[in-house]
Protein backbone atom coordinates (compact mmCIF):
# COMPACT_ATOMS: atom_id res chain seq x y z
CA UNK A 1 0.00 0.00 0.00
CA UNK A 2 2.48 2.25 0.89
CA UNK A 3 4.16 1.80 -2.34
CA UNK A 4 1.59 2.35 -3.95
CA UNK A 5 1.10 5.96 -2.27
CA UNK A 6 4.70 6.44 -2.87
CA UNK A 7 3.87 5.30 -6.82
CA UNK A 8 1.05 8.03 -7.37
CA UNK A 9 3.08 10.16 -5.41
CA UNK A 10 6.06 10.29 -7.78
CA UNK A 11 3.91 10.57 -10.91
CA UNK A 12 1.17 12.93 -9.21
CA UNK A 13 1.98 15.75 -12.26
CA UNK A 14 1.43 13.10 -14.90
CA UNK A 15 -1.69 11.52 -13.57
CA UNK A 16 -2.73 15.18 -12.58
CA UNK A 17 -2.10 15.75 -16.42
CA UNK A 18 -3.61 12.83 -17.72
CA UNK A 19 -7.32 13.74 -15.68
CA UNK A 20 -7.17 16.89 -16.90
CA UNK A 21 -6.52 15.88 -20.26
CA UNK A 22 -8.98 13.65 -20.30
CA UNK A 23 -11.74 16.35 -19.30
CA UNK A 24 -10.27 18.37 -21.99
CA UNK A 25 -10.79 15.63 -24.84
CA UNK A 26 -14.30 14.62 -23.79
CA UNK A 27 -15.37 18.20 -23.96
CA UNK A 28 -13.91 18.23 -27.64
CA UNK A 29 -15.59 14.80 -28.91
CA UNK A 30 -18.51 16.12 -27.23
CA UNK A 31 -18.14 19.40 -28.79
CA UNK A 32 -17.89 18.18 -32.65
CA UNK A 33 -21.59 17.05 -32.38
CA UNK A 34 -24.09 19.65 -32.37
CA UNK A 35 -27.25 17.80 -30.57
CA UNK A 36 -25.54 17.80 -27.42
CA UNK A 37 -25.47 20.88 -25.96
CA UNK A 38 -21.35 22.41 -25.06
CA UNK A 39 -21.33 24.31 -22.12
CA UNK A 40 -18.31 26.03 -23.18
CA UNK A 41 -19.09 28.33 -25.92
CA UNK A 42 -19.16 31.39 -27.52
CA UNK A 43 -22.69 31.96 -26.84
CA UNK A 44 -21.87 32.40 -23.21
CA UNK A 45 -22.86 35.85 -21.61
CA UNK A 46 -19.03 36.73 -21.53
CA UNK A 47 -17.75 36.61 -24.61
CA UNK A 48 -20.98 37.26 -25.88
CA UNK A 49 -20.47 40.74 -24.59
CA UNK A 50 -16.83 41.54 -25.57
CA UNK A 51 -17.91 40.28 -29.20
CA UNK A 52 -20.75 42.06 -29.37
CA UNK A 53 -18.92 45.56 -28.47
CA UNK A 54 -16.29 44.28 -31.28
CA UNK A 55 -19.22 43.34 -33.42
CA UNK A 56 -20.66 47.02 -32.75
CA UNK A 57 -16.97 48.44 -33.91
CA UNK A 58 -16.39 46.36 -36.76
CA UNK A 59 -19.98 47.17 -37.95
CA UNK A 60 -19.26 50.52 -38.13
CA UNK A 61 -16.46 50.20 -40.46
CA UNK A 62 -18.46 48.77 -42.45
CA UNK A 63 -22.00 50.00 -42.76
CA UNK A 64 -21.48 51.18 -46.45
CA UNK A 65 -21.25 47.86 -47.55
CA UNK A 66 -23.86 46.00 -44.82
CA UNK A 67 -26.78 49.20 -46.15
CA UNK A 68 -25.74 47.80 -50.23
CA UNK A 69 -26.53 44.38 -49.37
CA UNK A 70 -29.32 45.30 -47.39
CA UNK A 71 -30.96 47.58 -50.01
CA UNK A 72 -30.41 45.02 -52.43
CA UNK A 73 -32.05 42.15 -50.23
CA UNK A 74 -35.04 44.72 -50.16
CA UNK A 75 -35.07 44.64 -53.86
CA UNK A 76 -35.12 41.26 -54.06
CA UNK A 77 -37.89 40.44 -51.45
CA UNK A 78 -40.20 43.30 -53.38
CA UNK A 79 -39.96 42.08 -56.68
CA UNK A 80 -40.49 38.47 -55.50
CA UNK A 81 -42.92 39.12 -52.97
CA UNK A 82 -44.89 42.17 -54.04
CA UNK A 83 -48.25 41.82 -52.44
CA UNK A 84 -48.20 42.10 -48.30
CA UNK A 85 -45.18 41.78 -46.06
CA UNK A 86 -43.22 44.41 -46.23
CA UNK A 87 -45.99 46.70 -45.03
CA UNK A 88 -46.30 45.03 -41.73
CA UNK A 89 -43.37 46.09 -40.78
CA UNK A 90 -42.73 42.82 -39.00
CA UNK A 91 -39.77 40.49 -38.91
CA UNK A 92 -42.03 37.50 -39.55
CA UNK A 93 -43.10 36.68 -42.96
CA UNK A 94 -44.53 33.75 -44.50
CA UNK A 95 -42.40 30.67 -46.50
CA UNK A 96 -44.98 28.71 -47.14
CA UNK A 97 -49.08 28.14 -47.16
CA UNK A 98 -50.67 25.28 -48.78
CA UNK A 99 -51.74 23.89 -45.73
CA UNK A 100 -52.89 26.97 -44.23
CA UNK A 101 -50.47 26.70 -41.65
CA UNK A 102 -47.61 28.91 -41.27
CA UNK A 103 -45.02 26.42 -40.87
CA UNK A 104 -41.25 28.12 -41.20
CA UNK A 105 -41.02 31.49 -39.73
CA UNK A 106 -37.80 33.35 -40.75
CA UNK A 107 -36.07 36.18 -37.80
CA UNK A 108 -32.81 38.04 -38.68
CA UNK A 109 -30.06 37.63 -36.58
CA UNK A 110 -26.72 39.91 -36.72
CA UNK A 111 -23.77 38.18 -36.85
CA UNK A 112 -21.31 39.21 -33.98
CA UNK A 113 -18.56 36.72 -34.77
CA UNK A 114 -17.45 34.04 -37.40
CA UNK A 115 -14.69 32.15 -38.48
CA UNK A 116 -13.90 30.97 -41.48
CA UNK A 117 -10.15 28.91 -41.07
CA UNK A 118 -11.02 26.35 -39.15
CA UNK A 119 -11.58 22.64 -39.37
CA UNK A 120 -14.74 23.09 -37.55
CA UNK A 121 -16.04 26.78 -38.01
CA UNK A 122 -18.50 28.07 -35.48
CA UNK A 123 -20.53 31.34 -36.07
CA UNK A 124 -22.30 33.73 -33.04
CA UNK A 125 -25.53 35.44 -33.50
CA UNK A 126 -27.33 38.22 -31.71
CA UNK A 127 -30.05 36.13 -30.69
CA UNK A 128 -31.04 33.70 -28.12
CA UNK A 129 -33.44 32.00 -25.80
CA UNK A 130 -35.06 35.34 -25.33
CA UNK A 131 -36.24 35.36 -29.61
CA UNK A 132 -37.34 31.84 -29.20
CA UNK A 133 -34.05 29.75 -30.34
CA UNK A 134 -33.00 26.44 -29.62
CA UNK A 135 -30.91 23.82 -30.87
CA UNK A 136 -31.27 22.07 -34.28
CA UNK A 137 -33.00 24.93 -35.98
CA UNK A 138 -32.01 25.52 -39.36
CA UNK A 139 -29.99 28.98 -40.34
CA UNK A 140 -30.37 30.61 -44.19
CA UNK A 141 -28.73 33.62 -45.82
CA UNK A 142 -30.69 34.95 -48.60
CA UNK A 143 -32.50 31.64 -49.54
CA UNK A 144 -28.75 29.60 -49.13
CA UNK A 145 -28.13 27.53 -46.06
CA UNK A 146 -25.69 28.40 -43.62
CA UNK A 147 -26.11 26.06 -40.79
CA UNK A 148 -27.75 24.78 -37.90
CA UNK A 149 -28.21 26.00 -34.17
CA UNK A 150 -25.74 25.02 -31.42
CA UNK A 151 -26.01 25.93 -28.47
CA UNK A 152 -28.28 29.12 -26.66
CA UNK A 153 -28.08 31.61 -24.38
CA UNK A 154 -30.28 34.00 -23.30
CA UNK A 155 -29.17 36.33 -25.85
CA UNK A 156 -26.64 34.90 -27.89
CA UNK A 157 -26.64 31.66 -30.20
CA UNK A 158 -23.91 29.42 -32.02
CA UNK A 159 -24.47 27.84 -35.22
CA UNK A 160 -22.42 25.39 -36.51
CA UNK A 161 -22.22 26.14 -40.94
CA UNK A 162 -22.21 24.30 -43.69
CA UNK A 163 -18.33 24.60 -43.50
CA UNK A 164 -17.59 22.64 -40.34
CA UNK A 165 -16.38 19.20 -40.78
CA UNK A 166 -18.90 17.64 -38.06
CA UNK A 167 -21.74 18.99 -40.20
CA UNK A 168 -23.81 16.88 -43.03
CA UNK A 169 -27.39 17.32 -44.46
CA UNK A 170 -28.71 15.88 -47.21
CA UNK A 171 -29.17 18.06 -50.50
CA UNK A 172 -30.85 17.28 -54.13
CA UNK A 173 -30.20 18.35 -57.64
CA UNK A 174 -32.56 20.61 -58.72
CA UNK A 175 -32.96 19.37 -61.77
CA UNK A 176 -32.84 15.75 -61.48
CA UNK A 177 -34.17 15.84 -57.70
CA UNK A 178 -31.14 13.06 -57.10
CA UNK A 179 -30.36 12.87 -53.69
CA UNK A 180 -26.77 13.30 -52.16
CA UNK A 181 -25.27 14.14 -49.21
CA UNK A 182 -23.09 17.33 -48.37
CA UNK A 183 -19.29 17.04 -46.68
CA UNK A 184 -17.02 19.54 -46.05
CA UNK A 185 -12.98 18.72 -45.94
CA UNK A 186 -11.79 21.64 -43.62
CA UNK A 187 -9.91 23.37 -46.40
CA UNK A 188 -11.74 26.33 -48.53
CA UNK A 189 -14.93 28.13 -47.33
CA UNK A 190 -15.86 28.27 -50.95
CA UNK A 191 -16.21 24.38 -51.68
CA UNK A 192 -17.54 21.32 -50.70
CA UNK A 193 -18.26 18.23 -51.97
CA UNK A 194 -21.66 16.17 -52.68
CA UNK A 195 -21.32 12.31 -51.98
CA UNK A 196 -23.52 9.24 -52.36
CA UNK A 197 -25.13 10.44 -55.38
CA UNK A 198 -26.74 7.63 -57.58
CA UNK A 199 -25.35 7.19 -60.89
CA UNK A 200 -29.00 8.38 -62.54
CA UNK A 201 -28.10 12.16 -61.22
CA UNK A 202 -26.49 12.56 -64.34
CA UNK A 203 -25.04 16.44 -63.16
CA UNK A 204 -23.71 18.59 -65.15
CA UNK A 205 -21.81 21.65 -64.37
CA UNK A 206 -23.53 24.75 -62.67
CA UNK A 207 -26.32 22.55 -61.29
CA UNK A 208 -27.86 24.16 -58.82
CA UNK A 209 -27.88 21.84 -55.63
CA UNK A 210 -30.86 22.66 -53.13
CA UNK A 211 -32.40 21.20 -49.67
CA UNK A 212 -34.23 18.00 -49.36
CA UNK A 213 -37.19 18.84 -46.93
CA UNK A 214 -36.21 15.77 -45.13
CA UNK A 215 -34.89 17.29 -42.27
CA UNK A 216 -36.73 19.18 -39.12
CA UNK A 217 -34.01 21.43 -40.00
CA UNK A 218 -34.78 23.65 -43.35
CA UNK A 219 -37.20 23.78 -45.50
CA UNK A 220 -37.47 22.31 -49.14
CA UNK A 221 -35.47 24.47 -51.68
CA UNK A 222 -32.98 26.49 -50.01
CA UNK A 223 -29.76 27.33 -52.45
CA UNK A 224 -26.69 25.07 -50.76
CA UNK A 225 -24.59 25.34 -54.17
CA UNK A 226 -23.50 25.12 -57.35
CA UNK A 227 -21.63 22.32 -59.16
CA UNK A 228 -18.00 22.49 -60.33
CA UNK A 229 -17.07 19.27 -61.17
CA UNK A 230 -18.02 15.81 -60.61
CA UNK A 231 -17.05 11.78 -61.42
CA UNK A 232 -17.61 8.29 -60.31
CA UNK A 233 -14.93 7.49 -58.37
CA UNK A 234 -13.16 3.99 -60.03
CA UNK A 235 -15.03 0.31 -58.72
CA UNK A 236 -17.93 2.60 -56.95
CA UNK A 237 -21.34 3.17 -57.96
CA UNK A 238 -21.94 6.96 -56.69
CA UNK A 239 -21.30 10.60 -58.07
CA UNK A 240 -18.98 12.64 -56.15
CA UNK A 241 -19.66 15.93 -56.92
CA UNK A 242 -17.27 19.24 -55.82
CA UNK A 243 -19.71 22.38 -55.37
CA UNK A 244 -19.43 25.95 -54.85
CA UNK A 245 -21.24 26.80 -52.21
CA UNK A 246 -23.65 29.58 -52.57
CA UNK A 247 -23.60 31.17 -48.98
CA UNK A 248 -20.18 33.39 -48.84
CA UNK A 249 -18.74 33.14 -45.41
CA UNK A 250 -16.48 35.52 -45.63
CA UNK A 251 -18.56 37.99 -45.60
CA UNK A 252 -21.69 37.04 -43.30
CA UNK A 253 -23.06 40.27 -41.74
CA UNK A 254 -27.17 39.20 -41.32
CA UNK A 255 -28.82 35.63 -41.48
CA UNK A 256 -32.18 33.87 -40.77
CA UNK A 257 -32.89 31.81 -38.33
CA UNK A 258 -35.64 29.61 -39.16
CA UNK A 259 -38.46 28.21 -37.00
CA UNK A 260 -40.37 24.87 -37.87
CA UNK A 261 -43.53 25.25 -36.29
CA UNK A 262 -43.48 21.56 -37.11
CA UNK A 263 -40.49 20.27 -36.18
CA UNK A 264 -41.47 18.89 -32.72
CA UNK A 265 -44.20 17.48 -34.14
CA UNK A 266 -41.78 15.60 -36.87
CA UNK A 267 -39.06 14.53 -34.75
CA UNK A 268 -41.24 13.01 -32.29
CA UNK A 269 -42.51 10.69 -34.53
CA UNK A 270 -39.48 10.14 -35.96
CA UNK A 271 -37.93 8.69 -32.66
CA UNK A 272 -41.32 6.37 -32.41
CA UNK A 273 -39.06 4.96 -35.35
CA UNK A 274 -35.99 4.45 -33.75
CA UNK A 275 -37.28 3.13 -30.65
CA UNK A 276 -39.00 0.49 -32.22
CA UNK A 277 -35.72 -0.55 -34.06
CA UNK A 278 -33.55 -0.98 -30.90
CA UNK B 1 4.10 36.94 -3.07
CA UNK B 2 -0.05 37.97 -3.54
CA UNK B 3 1.12 40.79 -6.13
CA UNK B 4 3.24 37.80 -8.66
CA UNK B 5 0.28 35.45 -8.62
CA UNK B 6 -1.88 38.29 -9.53
CA UNK B 7 0.55 39.96 -12.06
CA UNK B 8 0.70 36.32 -14.06
CA UNK B 9 -3.45 35.69 -13.60
CA UNK B 10 -3.76 39.45 -15.40
CA UNK B 11 -1.29 39.06 -17.63
CA UNK B 12 -2.66 34.98 -18.87
CA UNK B 13 -5.95 37.10 -19.25
CA UNK B 14 -4.55 39.79 -21.14
CA UNK B 15 -2.94 37.72 -23.35
CA UNK B 16 -5.80 35.43 -23.95
CA UNK B 17 -8.39 38.55 -24.38
CA UNK B 18 -5.41 39.86 -27.12
CA UNK B 19 -6.17 36.40 -28.92
CA UNK B 20 -9.81 35.97 -28.88
CA UNK B 21 -10.93 39.91 -30.03
CA UNK B 22 -7.82 39.88 -32.33
CA UNK B 23 -5.81 37.40 -33.35
CA UNK B 24 -8.35 35.34 -33.95
CA UNK B 25 -9.79 37.33 -37.18
CA UNK B 26 -6.51 37.18 -38.66
CA UNK B 27 -7.03 34.61 -41.23
CA UNK B 28 -3.18 34.77 -43.89
CA UNK B 29 -3.44 32.92 -46.72
CA UNK B 30 -6.41 30.30 -46.84
CA UNK B 31 -6.26 29.74 -43.10
CA UNK B 32 -2.45 28.12 -42.98
CA UNK B 33 -1.37 30.95 -40.78
CA UNK B 34 -3.05 31.33 -37.29
CA UNK B 35 -1.01 32.77 -34.60
CA UNK B 36 -1.47 31.76 -31.34
CA UNK B 37 0.06 34.67 -29.23
CA UNK B 38 -1.83 33.70 -25.87
CA UNK B 39 0.54 30.86 -25.24
CA UNK B 40 3.20 33.61 -23.88
CA UNK B 41 0.88 34.03 -20.72
CA UNK B 42 2.18 30.39 -19.82
CA UNK B 43 5.91 30.77 -20.85
CA UNK B 44 6.21 33.43 -18.98
CA UNK B 45 5.26 31.93 -15.71
CA UNK B 46 8.28 32.33 -13.45
CA UNK B 47 10.63 29.14 -13.51
CA UNK B 48 10.15 27.98 -10.41
CA UNK B 49 6.41 27.62 -10.43
CA UNK B 50 5.09 24.01 -9.22
CA UNK B 51 4.50 21.76 -12.24
CA UNK B 52 1.04 21.44 -10.70
CA UNK B 53 0.05 25.26 -10.89
CA UNK B 54 1.41 25.01 -14.56
CA UNK B 55 -1.16 22.34 -15.61
CA UNK B 56 -3.58 24.08 -13.76
CA UNK B 57 -3.03 27.68 -15.54
CA UNK B 58 -2.47 25.66 -18.41
CA UNK B 59 -6.54 24.50 -18.37
CA UNK B 60 -7.89 28.09 -17.44
CA UNK B 61 -5.93 29.59 -19.93
CA UNK B 62 -7.13 26.95 -22.83
CA UNK B 63 -10.78 26.85 -21.36
CA UNK B 64 -10.65 30.50 -22.05
CA UNK B 65 -9.33 30.43 -25.09
CA UNK B 66 -12.10 27.54 -25.79
CA UNK B 67 -14.77 30.41 -24.43
CA UNK B 68 -13.62 33.06 -26.93
CA UNK B 69 -13.52 30.68 -30.11
CA UNK B 70 -16.10 28.03 -29.74
CA UNK B 71 -14.22 25.07 -29.48
CA UNK B 72 -14.36 23.50 -26.46
CA UNK B 73 -11.62 21.35 -25.46
CA UNK B 74 -9.46 21.88 -28.15
CA UNK B 75 -7.08 24.68 -26.75
CA UNK B 76 -7.48 23.23 -23.11
CA UNK B 77 -6.22 19.71 -24.35
CA UNK B 78 -3.25 21.92 -26.87
CA UNK B 79 -2.32 23.87 -23.51
CA UNK B 80 -2.59 20.98 -21.15
CA UNK B 81 0.32 19.41 -23.22
CA UNK B 82 1.95 22.57 -23.19
CA UNK B 83 1.77 23.28 -19.80
CA UNK B 84 3.47 19.44 -19.26
CA UNK B 85 6.04 20.77 -21.49
CA UNK B 86 7.40 23.89 -20.08
CA UNK B 87 8.80 22.52 -16.73
CA UNK B 88 10.38 19.83 -19.08
CA UNK B 89 11.67 22.19 -21.49
CA UNK B 90 12.91 24.50 -19.39
CA UNK B 91 14.63 21.79 -16.79
CA UNK B 92 16.69 20.25 -19.98
CA UNK B 93 17.75 23.82 -20.74
CA UNK B 94 18.75 25.03 -17.63
CA UNK B 95 22.13 26.48 -16.96
CA UNK B 96 24.62 23.63 -15.30
CA UNK B 97 24.44 25.77 -12.16
CA UNK B 98 20.90 26.16 -12.64
CA UNK B 99 18.97 29.49 -12.82
CA UNK B 100 19.84 32.45 -10.96
CA UNK B 101 17.38 33.86 -8.48
CA UNK B 102 15.11 36.26 -9.85
CA UNK B 103 15.87 35.11 -13.70
CA UNK B 104 12.41 35.61 -15.77
CA UNK B 105 12.00 33.28 -19.14
CA UNK B 106 12.53 36.39 -20.97
CA UNK B 107 14.90 37.17 -23.98
CA UNK B 108 16.09 40.04 -21.73
CA UNK B 109 17.25 37.63 -18.89
CA UNK B 110 18.32 34.84 -20.82
CA UNK B 111 19.58 35.51 -24.09
CA UNK B 112 18.51 34.62 -28.08
CA UNK B 113 19.69 30.96 -27.74
CA UNK B 114 18.19 30.34 -24.90
CA UNK B 115 14.78 31.96 -25.53
CA UNK B 116 14.61 30.62 -29.11
CA UNK B 117 14.80 27.40 -28.05
CA UNK B 118 12.28 27.63 -24.79
CA UNK B 119 9.60 29.44 -27.03
CA UNK B 120 10.57 27.74 -30.55
CA UNK B 121 10.47 23.97 -28.68
CA UNK B 122 7.08 24.78 -26.67
CA UNK B 123 5.68 26.81 -29.74
CA UNK B 124 6.05 23.61 -31.87
CA UNK B 125 4.83 21.33 -29.55
CA UNK B 126 1.72 22.95 -28.46
CA UNK B 127 0.54 23.99 -32.62
CA UNK B 128 1.33 20.14 -33.66
CA UNK B 129 -1.02 19.31 -30.76
CA UNK B 130 -3.28 21.75 -31.36
CA UNK B 131 -3.97 21.72 -35.01
CA UNK B 132 -3.91 17.77 -35.41
CA UNK B 133 -6.53 17.76 -32.69
CA UNK B 134 -8.27 19.81 -34.33
CA UNK B 135 -8.52 17.38 -37.26
CA UNK B 136 -8.86 14.78 -35.02
CA UNK B 137 -7.43 12.31 -37.69
CA UNK B 138 -4.00 12.30 -39.66
CA UNK B 139 -5.57 12.34 -42.92
CA UNK B 140 -4.26 15.07 -44.48
CA UNK B 141 -0.80 14.95 -43.11
CA UNK B 142 1.30 17.37 -44.95
CA UNK B 143 -1.38 20.24 -45.10
CA UNK B 144 -1.63 20.35 -41.48
CA UNK B 145 2.06 19.96 -40.95
CA UNK B 146 2.27 22.82 -43.26
CA UNK B 147 -0.23 24.57 -40.83
CA UNK B 148 1.76 23.37 -37.60
CA UNK B 149 5.35 25.08 -38.87
CA UNK B 150 3.77 28.46 -40.84
CA UNK B 151 1.49 29.49 -37.73
CA UNK B 152 4.45 28.13 -35.70
CA UNK B 153 6.61 30.35 -37.32
CA UNK B 154 4.30 33.44 -36.98
CA UNK B 155 3.61 32.68 -33.43
CA UNK B 156 7.63 33.00 -32.58
CA UNK B 157 7.92 35.84 -34.29
CA UNK B 158 4.83 37.85 -32.38
CA UNK B 159 6.01 36.17 -29.39
CA UNK B 160 9.85 37.79 -29.89
CA UNK B 161 8.13 41.35 -30.54
CA UNK B 162 6.26 40.81 -27.58
CA UNK B 163 9.06 40.20 -25.86
CA UNK B 164 10.98 43.57 -26.67
CA UNK B 165 7.55 45.24 -26.22
CA UNK B 166 7.43 44.43 -22.61
CA UNK B 167 11.34 45.30 -21.77
CA UNK B 168 11.00 48.35 -22.98
CA UNK B 169 8.10 49.04 -21.12
CA UNK B 170 9.44 48.11 -17.95
CA UNK B 171 12.46 49.89 -18.38
CA UNK B 172 10.98 53.08 -18.92
CA UNK B 173 9.00 52.57 -16.10
CA UNK B 174 12.51 52.03 -14.21
CA UNK B 175 13.94 54.83 -15.32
Amino acid sequence: MRSLWQLIFRYHVFLVFLILQGLAISMLVRNNNFHHNAYISSSSRLTGYFYDKRSILAEYLRLQKVNEELARENALLRSEQPQAFLQLGDHIYLFEDTLYLRQYEFLPARVVNNSVNRVRNFITIDKGSRNGLSTGMGVACRGSVVGVVKDVSEHYATVMPLINNGFTISVKLARTQAFGRVEWDGKDPTLARVVEVPRYANPTKGDTLVTTGYSAYFPEGLMVGFVEDYRIPEGENFYEIDIRLSTQYYQLSYVEVIQNRLAEEQLELETLNTEADD
Amino acid sequence: MISLVGKNILRMAFFVLIQGMVLNRIDLWQGFILPFIYILGLLMLPLNTPRLLVLVAGFATGLAVDTFSSTAGLHTSACLVLAFFIPIVSKVLSPREGYEAGQRPTLHDLGWGWYLSYAGTLTLIHHFWLFFMEQFRLTPFFSTLAKVLLSGAVTLLLLIISQYLIHSSKDRRNA
